[in-house]
């Protein structure tokens, strides 16, 4: 905060809120989910401890503002960008090291951000919004641009929901059945017997533990998959929104998590929030190095004993097909069953001899043809039913 | 003094507080600790198993004087574990005696039904409090989302409503820590509401800081080699990745078995006491000889 000082002397409350203020819209362009009523508590807290100070500052605005972990690791480097102009130059060489296609980061800031700094110093908010719709511009050259525009893409939409709805009545009758093998609550058959005066006449029983499955899907998005990138995104956002515990990742070179875009309600904004994470799509694809990037990450936290991994991918690996076998084979300790939907597979002259899926096979339970949403509907409530 | 310095001060001082209380805590911490207690908004703690997140809880009473009530939450917690359940047993045998007295229904009712036959849960317990305690709501992600929704509500209003008795406010405001391992995506509701703050593991100063007061038995020496080898530990791909409790145990194990120095040539001593750093078989067929020299010869 380089003219703090300065303003010390003068009326400087207002000036500094309202810059203060304006990070918070700054944030918003920048995919964070803050809302007006987060700006009154920025506020706030000003007033209790001042704004004169960069690192309580840092540390009010960062345990306010933030929400996540994604969101988190990132605000250090937004924050920056905001309040402090002279360190402009750091910041946009490590955008640039950020930015290299290198294998094995997992791309810790999306770089975008960072090229949002501008090169005058003050960053205001409608830089911010210039930003967001070159951003749209971006989106529109990626395969999904076309999201929630076509009749058809309406009416596969719907289709999904319908088979999504279809998994969860299945997974409730399930647990209707389990209630079989039950055993009498003593605990609940007086709490139950005090509206009769003690006298227990109706029964109450110990349901078996609740089951909750959890899937997660991994789509591949490289370019062999571009024509159906698109349709296994829409049945992943179907699914989300149906299914409480699903998690979503696409991986081409890397493996990022959608899930929090695909949830979001506002469909225009969870297609700009694809966007953002489209960076880098379509190019080709490393299985192994992103399966393995899962299992080391994410995976080791979401995948136990009661979860369904569903793999969709054509199986062309620019990787090597031994790290494949090692990723998957991590895998299958953890999950209870891995589906792989290869969408070539229903072709007359397909066979599944790509040196990716070779190697995957030996640890696959079931691979599937995955080509439209009838054969889909074929494997999922196996999946589902095997959760149990 | 300047509002600013005034702060700084007050950080250092809550710093200075926590370390006393066992806990190494970075200035960014203690100040959101100080600003969850000016705004009296719940704290959402995330990180890996085993960088602390529950001790911040612990520390944080202690420095505050004041009690801890602690909420572990699992899958199928209802409102009968959490919050409140009447006494069943009790009020039987109480009907039973009060079918001899005379007065009115409604008078023996609301007998029936006081706060004599309530057994008050963690969460009805740390809003009835006569100095506000601190509410530990551990590993929320493992509970269930209606559950999620009742919790909720209690933090937006601090009151309980119990159809039989009414609605009990707060007698004072407890100071919420909520902790998560993020098993399950947490309601955006629920994040909204609270401040948060992600632990992640220590690094090697704070480690270090960690080990000699916890472990204060542990020469200087090799409690900076115990630091480095779990830093270069936990630098490996590893299935589970040894938190500070593990740290704190293998340096009880080291010094039990008489080690006081980490070097290649003790490998093979070295090895036997493993088992309280690396916790699953693949991990541990990672651990030749070989591997613990040449990280043991980097201390």
């Amino acid at each position: 905060m380089l003219t703090v000082a300065a303003l010390e002397q003068s009326n400087v409350g207002t000036v500094l809120l309202k810059r203060i203020a304006g990070f918070t819209s700054f944030l918003h362009a920048n995919g964070y989910g803050v809302s007006a009523a987060d700006s009154v508590n920025v506020v706030d807290a000003a007033a209790l401890t001042g704004v004169l100070d960069q690192a309580i500052l840092r540390w009010n605005l960062k345990s306010l503002l933030c929400n996540r972990y994604e969101e988190w690791k990132r605000f250090d480097a937004l924050f920056d960008a905001y309040f402090l102009p002279a360190n402009i130059k750091v910041f946009v060489e490590r955008g640039a090291a950020v930015g290299k296609p290198e294998v094995g980061t997992t791309g810790d800031d999306d770089p975008r951000e960072l090229s949002a700094t501008p090169e005058n110093a003050v960053v205001d908010e409608t830089q911010a919004a210039r930003y967001g719709a070159s951003r749209e511009g971006n989106l529109s050259s990626t395969d999904f641009g076309k999201l929630d525009q076509a009749d058809q893409a309406r009416k596969i939409e719907a289709l999904m929901r319908r088979l999504a709805r279809r998994l969860k009545l299945l997974k409730l009758r399930r647990e209707v059945r389990s209630q079989r093998g039950r055993r009498l609550d003593l605990q609940g058959t007086i709490r139950q017997s005090v509206s009769s005066g003690g006298i227990p006449l109706r029964l109450a029983w110990k349901t078996r533990r609740r089951v909750r499955p959890r899937l997660v899907l991994l789509l591949d998005v490289s370019r062999s998959m571009n024509s159906y990138s698109f349709f296994y995104l829409r049945l992943a956002r179907a699914l989300c929104n149906e299914l409480a515990d699903v998690h979503c990742f696409v991986f081409s070179t890397r493996i990022t998590s959608v899930g929090e875009a695909l949830r979001d309600p506002d469909p225009w904004r969870a297609q700009e929030r694809l966007g953002v994470l489209a960076a880098g799509w379509s190019g080709g694809t490393r299985i192994g190095e992103c399966l393995q990037d899962f299992n080391r990450g994410q995976g080791a936290r979401l995948v136990h004993s009661r979860t369904g991994v569903i793999i969709v991918s054509d199986g062309y690996d620019t990787g090597e097909p031994a790290q494949l076998a090692a990723a998957l084979g991590t895998l299958r300790k953890r999950a209870r069953r891995i589906v792989w939907f290869n969408p070539l597979l229903n072709q007359p002259d397909f066979s599944p001899v790509a040196g990716g899926m070779q190697a995957a096979m030996p640890y696959l339970d079931l691979l599937a043809p995955g080509a439209d949403l009838a054969a889909v509907e074929r494997a999922m409530p196996q999946l589902i039913e095997s959760l149990r | 003094m300047s509002l600013a310095a005034n702060r700084m001060n007050e950080i250092a001082g809550l710093q200075d507080q926590l370390e006393s209380a066992g806990y190494v805590a970075e200035a960014g911490l203690a100040a959101t600790l100080l600003l969850t207690l000016d705004l009296g908004r719940p704290l959402l703690v995330e990180g890996e198993a085993g960088v602390g997140k529950t001790e911040i809880a612990k520390a944080f009473a202690t420095v505050q004087s004041t009690r801890i009530i602690r909420l572990q939450c699992y899958e199928g917690l209802d409102v009968h574990a959490a919050m409140y359940e009447w006494n069943y047993q009790r009020q039987l045998l109480a009907i039973k005696l009060l079918e001899q007295d005379d007065r009115p229904l409604a008078a023996k009712e609301k007998d029936i039904f006081s706060e004599d036959y309530l057994l008050k849960r963690p969460l009805l317990e740390a809003i009835s409090c006569d100095e506000s305690p601190v509410l530990l709501i551990d590993e929320v992600d493992r509970a269930d989302e209606a559950f999620e929704a009742y919790l909720l509500e209690l933090l937006s209003d601090f009151q309980i409503s119990i159809p039989e008795l009414g609605t009990v406010d707060a007698v004072t405001k407890p100071l919420v820590i909520i902790t998560s391992n993020g098993t399950r995506e947490l309601s955006d509701a629920l994040r909204r509401r609270c401040l948060y703050q992600f632990i992640e593991y220590p690094d090697f100063a704070k480690e270090l800081a960690i080990v000699k007061i916890k472990a204060p038995q542990a020469a200087d020496d090799l409690a900076r080699q115990v630091v480095a080898f779990v830093q270069q530990v936990r630098r490996m791909e590893l299935q589970k990745m040894p938190g500070i409790a593990e740290t704190l145990d293998w340096t009880a194990a080291l010094l039990r078995m008489g080690i006081t120095v980490i070097n290649d040539e003790g490998a093979e001593h070295i090895i036997d006491t493993l088992s309280a750093l690396i916790k699953t078989r693949d991990d541990r067929t990672g651990f030749t000889s070989d591997v613990v020299s040449r990280i043991a010869a980097t201390c």
